[in-house]
């Protein structure tokens, strides 16, 4: 949960930050970032969630949270194979920036708190972490990488994903239901 | 020689009468089935509610990035298997059914039969 707030901290710093918002961590200028920066951000926060599932897959036994990270592994895979045909197509290398960087370093922490947990308590973290990953990528991706994009086809490609994130969203609101009795 | 003629010409007005006749039945014996399409895209099915005659047909199609499938909701009595982008599933509509995707459980339809 923790990894999630700066990030989320992040894009409301994006979307307010011409009503100066104040923020400590990021109440610096709306991020400017090039179309190859946006496909590394992309794909970095589609494989995050894929190696949130395979850890959920090692780590549970629970049906529902075994099916649902098999669904996240399945759809944020297909959606990396879209962006890496379309950044072929464009000739375009997705290249690292400090937003990318950022992401998996909190992505990193956010794995070492899944691995810390087993049991019931894996169950509850996992599912909680997919929701408050979730609404922070839809709010990232909505309010700040499809705003800054360029090319077309990179924002169709963006604005084609949002309705899967917000899918996924419900289905782990769903799931998160199931644990919270 | 005339009546002969006379009886050939009744008998043709009759087969003509009988192959007109047969053929209206045939008409109204043989129900005109149609042909819907549901496309799954944007993770929706659309549309989502779909009202049909018994006997028709409905094909749902993958228009998504990512796979669905096509599944009755209450006892899972009948389901396309996951479908990949581009692939389609049809049904003969039999009975009303409540369907959704069971990859993605929040995409629900709707198959009213009259």
């Amino acid at each position: 949960m923790k990894c999630i707030k700066p990030l989320v901290k992040w894009a409301g710093a994006a979307i307010l930050y011409t009503m100066v918002m104040p923020s400590p961590a990021f109440s610096q200028q709306k991020p400017d970032l090039s179309d190859p920066e946006i496909a590394s951000v992309a794909v970095a926060a589609n494989q995050i969630d894929i190696n949130y599932a395979e850890i959920a897959k090692e780590k549970s036994k629970n049906a529902d949270i075994l099916e649902f990270a098999q669904t996240m592994a399945n759809d944020h895979k297909a959606v990396i194979a879209q962006a890496v045909a379309l950044v072929t197509k464009l000739g375009v290398t997705p290249k690292d920036n400090a937003v990318t960087q950022k992401m998996q370093a909190d992505a990193e922490k956010t794995k070492k708190m899944l691995r810390s947990k087993s049991g019931a308590a894996f169950n509850k973290a996992y599912i909680d972490n997919e929701v408050a990953y979730h609404k922070a990528v839809i709010s990232a991706v909505e309010d700040l990488l499809i705003p800054e994009s360029d090319n077309n086809e990179l924002k169709e490609l963006l604005q084609n994903v949002v309705p899967a994130l917000k899918t996924h969203l419900m289905h782990a609101e769903m799931v998160q239901k199931k644990f919270s009795k | 020689m005339k009546n002969y003629k006379a009886l050939m010409r009744n008998h043709l007005y009759l087969l003509i009468s009988l192959l007109f006749f047969a053929s209206c039945s045939n008409r109204t014996d043989t129900p005109v089935h149609k042909v819907y399409t549901v496309e799954i895209k944007q993770m929706q099915f659309q549309p989502a509610e779909l009202t049909v005659q018994k006997g028709d047909t409905i094909i749902w199609i993958n228009r998504d990035i990512v796979q669905h499938d096509v599944t009755e909701e209450k006892s899972k009595a009948w389901t396309s298997s996951p479908l990949l982008t581009g692939q389609s599933w049809t049904l003969v509509a039999t009975e009303n059914a409540d369907y959704y995707c069971s990859i993605h459980q929040v995409m629900k339809g709707k198959l009213l039969v009259q």
